[in-house]
């Protein structure tokens, strides 16, 4: 059978295809998990991956960006499955998850540093579960005999004694807000965010009851609208700098974002370093290059963007 | 410079035995010639052509002190080299040389009229003496010649036309377009009808080539452009990058491994995968990886895998390369025709039809399958197989041309297919015919059959897909039962069209090759010069020219280079001096655009550059003339063929009773030699016509036409090559047509009978038609009547003495 190329794109689903006589290479965006950031399209070696800003709901509510992937650019590396934060992409070899650039060791993958020391668990307690903004935390209880229950009430005192808690997180769709740490009442919940960066909305240039930003921010409480200006403000303690607001801020320079440090399994790859230059600055690419003593890469990175002052 | 020396002719009448003295009164004929204007000389012999008819010329020029000399004999394609040769080593210029031919058009072609046909005879050597009188010495015109060729395409027919002309001691060339040598041969399997492996007789002939020294493989690389002429052409090509410096890869394969990115292998005609950085098959030569930055992103795995080696240079660019060579052999090869545009066999739709070259890679222990062939739907083996013949091939829709090899490679299929799964597999053959018609092909046909496999002969008019099993329903009609059939099989593989190469049309606008109705080159002639292109110093070899299979290819090769040889040996190579000259202080491109000339030269021999006067490359000129004939100034000569010359010719042809003759300017190549063939079969015509032999009919110029009606002919006859393809200069024939096409119906409204002006395709072969046109014209000019024919001129003469004037010719 000669080479076929597909592209399907459904309500719930985008999905692109390589079918070959023996190898089949397929990647699926779900689109309930895309919240149009611009993490792939930035980190997408081949630039195949566009942003397109979409009209406002019935109820003028902003929409999020879509995220389209062209089918003649893509070559299936999985760069986009590796660095979505929030694990919307997904690109398969056969049927089996298959990421070639993170076996091969040719492109890192992110760090999410997520502790839970469920020992020191209140049974019962749900503050977890309840502020994940993106429901990925279920609590659960065991029982000593190994059954899992959700309210530890109906159970007898003696089945009671040996509870155990469990938290389970959807990791590889977390973002690391943090927010489940802050409204943790024990201190359970340790979480390393994974995006280190500034952002900053300058109100001034914000139109009049401007909610575009806040209306597609998939972090509830990273934006917030102030009581004393009724404009957008940014809690940073919460962002994960995705970008997905920046995308559909309709005012020039209304809303600056900038990354500056991503947390990373340790890897050399030049497609990481081109990525990080796009996602973050070539400033922070010569600076993870020297700390890794790539010290002639970071020159000629220098050289090329001719960015000297290196500051912190 | 001619005419200071006072002429002296000699006219030499042969007898030929009796050939011509048994019709035509040579005494008369003697007598006759000795009236003409500046003959000195006349002598007639049994056989001039003969040892003493030679010397008596030579003699006679010494003495006589000659310095034109005409032969009335036979037919100058027979014997004009002979006595050029003569003259020559009598001293004179062999141009000086004229023949009239008096056997083949009239002692044999008028045998039962000996008078009338002394008549013709003997305008025909007033007419070779009235071009005497104007002759010109030419020299011979030499370049030097470069000993080194280009050949383009590294396929098995392009790999074995280098290795001999290497062998020969020449440098050579090797330009590929892809990244290794090899051709289709490497894709393949087996071979028919012997089944030995492909890459296993072709990888050691690679590695030859890439070894000798007298090779130089450019690969990966593109023709730009090509000017020069035979003997001296300048090449440009352009490297593209691989991103691996070829000096330092030692092909170990250590940056594939360590790349994460695959993308479809065009080797595997995208069965199978390939790395970002790799070579398309393992034989690979030269031996060098190539990164497709398509596909690569750039991680520098590879960078680090190759380490000391440094073979990697990300910021590789094209290079252009100039070369100069001597000769050059085009040796491209085919494409095989994917049928994603038919419907009716489900190509690109069903998933368990493929083409034949698929299949191959599929049964190739090599390829994606390891060799087994399996199913894409379902990863299975099939349990039953059906070819199908003449995919596109044969087929008035879309290539009415038989692909030649497919009959062969579909046995080999099934005997291949038969040998491995013996009973567990059925294997169907729908064809039209089975063409075996080489050494040892029958036989094999022969051993497909005892192999059970099942031959169905007829077209398949559907192809179907069971949906749940995506089995494949096929509808056809078995002719020899003459009734429908169905069959359902698990695999369907299809036997496509051999179509021109990819890029078969930029080649042939750079190197000005002319292509057939197919696609396909052509040659210069498809019987005795089939390795030749119609540009002197181009050879074509292998698929090129049309589908071949490998052992036609390699001797296509193999004889190409020994054409090309054939100019790389010499120093110097000699042209005629035939060639067209453009008088600068005529042309009218100095002042207005024009470059008529450029444009109707089919070689591409002229150049017109804006405010320049028109340039003939002379060693590009093949003497067609058509270029004189076209040129609105008459700035342009056609040396030994000139407007006086031939003028000449036709005013003397018409000096008396001009109404009863039939004027006809004959092409050399085609229609003189179908005159020819008329006299030496001996077919008898009436003895009205009076022909001018021009090289080429693209030569006849409007106002030769124009001169002979305003001097009263009775009939004007151009006889040309056939069209389309037949023209020894590729298109002078199309040339004239338009020419007369649009001269035709002028005439016409001018009064004069439409089938006084002829224009007819008359081939070499056609003797018989040559002999009964002439008869035609000549009974339609009688039906016309003299007086009918005096009064159209009459009228005429006036306005064309106009328009002659205007032009200064008459």
């Amino acid at each position: 059978m000669p080479l076929k190329t597909l592209k399907k794109e459904t309500a719930e689903t985008l999905t692109l295809e390589w079918i070959l006589h023996v190898k089949n290479y397929k990647l699926t965006l779900d689109k309930g998990l895309c919240v149009g950031c611009e993490i792939c399209s930035l980190a997408c070696p081949k630039e195949a991956i566009t942003l397109q800003k979409q009209p406002k709901t019935a109820e003028g509510k902003t929409q999020h960006a879509k995220v389209d992937v062209n089918l003649e650019k893509c070559n299936f590396c999985g760069i986009c499955d590796v660095v979505c934060p929030y694990g919307a992409i997904k690109v398969t070899l056969n049927g089996g998850h298959a990421v070639a650039v993170v076996e091969k060791e040719s492109f890192p993958q992110l760090v999410r540093e997520i502790q839970v020391d469920t020992t020191k668990c209140p049974v019962d307690c749900l503050e977890c579960e309840k502020a994940c903004p993106l429901n990925l935390i279920k609590v659960n209880l065991l029982t000593a005999d190994g059954k899992s229950v959700r309210d530890s009430t109906a159970l007898s005192r003696e089945e009671q004694k040996g509870l155990k808690v469990n938290v389970s997180i959807k990791k590889e769709q977390c973002p690391c807000c943090r927010i489940c740490e802050f409204k943790c009442p024990e201190g359970v919940l340790r979480v390393r965010k994974i995006f280190y960066g500034k952002i900053s909305i300058n109100t001034e240039k914000c139109p009049e009851g401007c909610r575009e930003c806040l209306d597609v921010c998939p972090i509830t409480g990273a934006l917030y609208v102030s009581e004393t200006d009724g404009k957008v403000h940014v809690n940073e303690l919460f962002c994960v700098y995705c970008g997905a607001c920046k995308i559909v801020c309709p005012v020039n320079e209304a809303l600056t974002l900038k990354r500056t440090k991503i947390l990373h399994t340790p890897v050399r790859s030049g497609a990481w370093n081109k990525a990080l230059e796009r996602l973050a600055s070539p400033i922070e690419v010569t600076k993870e290059l020297k700390a890794k003593g790539s010290i002639k890469a970071a020159e000629s990175v220098e050289k090329r963007f001719k960015t000297k002052e290196v500051k912190t | 410079m001619a005419q200071q020396e006072k002429l002296r002719i000699g006219v030499f009448i042969c007898h030929c035995g009796l050939n011509i003295a048994g019709v035509l009164d040579i005494k008369e004929l003697v007598e006759y010639a000795k009236t003409l204007p500046d003959v000195v000389y006349v002598k007639d012999n049994r056989y001039t052509c003969a040892d003493p008819g030679q010397d008596e010329i030579r003699k006679a020029v010494k003495e006589h002190k000659l310095n034109r000399v005409v032969v009335a004999a036979c037919s100058p394609r027979m014997h004009e080299p002979t006595f050029r040769r003569t003259v020559s080593e009598a001293g004179l210029n062999p141009f000086l040389f004229e023949m009239a031919n008096i056997r083949e058009f009239s002692s044999w072609c008028h045998p039962s009229t000996p008078k009338e046909a002394t008549e013709k005879a003997k305008d025909i050597i007033r007419m070779a003496v009235a071009k005497a009188r104007l002759l010109m010495p030419l020299q011979t015109i030499e370049v030097p010649v470069i000993n080194k060729a280009l050949v383009i395409g590294g396929g098995i027919a392009g790999m074995n036309a280098a290795l001999d002309l290497a062998e020969m001691g020449f440098k050579v060339y090797l330009l590929e377009k892809g990244e290794s040598i090899g051709g289709h041969m490497a894709q393949l399997d087996k071979t028919f009808p012997t089944l030995d492996c492909s890459i296993c007789i072709e990888g050691p002939k690679m590695v030859d080539v890439g070894r000798h020294p007298n090779i130089e493989i450019i690969s990966y690389a593109d023709l730009i452009s090509v000017s020069g002429f035979i003997g001296n052409f300048k090449v440009k090509i352009r490297r593209n990058p691989r991103y691996v410096i070829a000096e330092n890869c030692t092909g170990c394969g250590e940056c594939k491994d360590v790349c994460p990115i695959e993308y479809p292998n065009e080797w595997d005609m995208g069965l199978g995968v390939r790395k970002a950085i790799s070579v398309p098959f393992d034989q690979a030569v030269p031996l060098v990886y190539t990164i497709n930055k398509d596909y690569c992103i750039e991680c520098y795995k590879c960078v680090d895998a190759c380490g000391e080696r440094q073979a990697i240079n990300f910021d590789q660019k094209p290079e252009e390369i100039e070369l100069e060579v001597g000769a050059i052999i085009v040796s491209t090869g085919y494409d095989i025709y994917l049928p994603y545009d038919n419907q009716l066999f489900g190509y690109g739709k069903y998933t368990n039809v493929l083409t034949s070259l698929e299949f191959e890679r599929l049964i190739l222990a090599a390829g994606p399958t390891g060799g087994k062939v399996i199913r894409a739907s379902d990863g299975q083996k099939p349990h039953s197989v059906a070819f199908i013949q003449c995919v596109g091939s044969r087929d008035a829709n879309k290539y009415p041309y038989c692909s030649n090899f497919c009959c062969m490679y579909t046995l080999k299929h099934v005997v291949q297919l038969k040998e491995k799964y013996k009973e567990d597999v059925e294997v169907y053959v729908f064809y039209m015919d089975m063409r075996t018609n080489f050494k040892g092909f029958e036989e094999f046909y022969q051993r497909a059959r005892e192999l059970g496999v099942n031959f169905i002969r007829g077209r398949v008019s559907r192809i179907f897909e069971v949906p749940e099993t995506k089995n494949l329903l096929i509808h056809a009609e078995d002719a020899n039962l003459g009734m429908p059939v169905e069959i359902e099989a698990d695999m369907v593989v299809l036997a496509t069209a051999a179509i021109p190469k990819k890029g078969t049309e930029d080649i042939a606008r750079i190197l000005n090759l002319t292509r057939g109705a197919d696609g396909f080159f052509m040659e210069s002639h498809p019987k005795l010069k089939p390795l030749d292109a119609p540009t002197d110093g181009i050879f074509l070899a292998g698929a090129c020219q049309g589908p071949k299979d490998i052992p036609y290819s390699v001797s296509q090769g193999c004889g190409a280079a020994s054409r090309a040889a054939t100019v790389l040996s010499k120093q110097k190579w000699k042209i005629e001096p035939i060639i067209a000259v453009v008088d600068s202080s005529k042309c009218r491109n100095v002042t207005t655009k024009c470059g008529i000339c450029a444009e109707r030269c089919p070689y591409g021999a002229i150049k017109a550059e804006e405010k320049q006067p028109a340039q003939v490359i002379t060693a590009m000129c093949h003497g067609c003339g058509t270029c004189v004939a076209e040129c609105p100034a008459d700035a342009i000569t056609q040396m030994h063929f000139t407007d006086a010359q031939i003028l000449a010719q036709l005013r003397t042809a018409l000096e008396k009773n001009p109404e009863e003759k039939i004027l006809a300017f004959l092409c050399n190549w085609c229609s003189y030699a179908g005159a020819d063939l008329a006299g030496t079969s001996r077919f008898e015509y009436p003895p009205t016509i009076r022909p001018i032999r021009v090289m080429c009919s693209g030569r006849v110029d409007r106002d030769f036409v124009l001169e002979a009606f305003k001097l009263g002919a009775g009939m004007v006859l151009v006889a040309a090559c056939h069209l389309p393809y037949d023209c020894h200069y590729i298109s002078g024939n199309w040339k004239m047509k338009a020419r007369m096409d649009a001269l035709a119906p002028m005439l016409q409204k001018l009064g004069l009978s439409p089938e006084r002006f002829r224009v007819e395709y008359v081939s070499a072969a056609e003797g018989v038609k040559f002999a009964e046109l002439i008869r035609e014209m000549t009974e339609q000019m009688h039906a016309l009547g003299k007086e009918r024919i005096k009064a159209e001129n009459e009228k005429l003469r006036p306005v064309l003495e106009n328009m002659l004037k205007r032009k200064g010719k008459s």
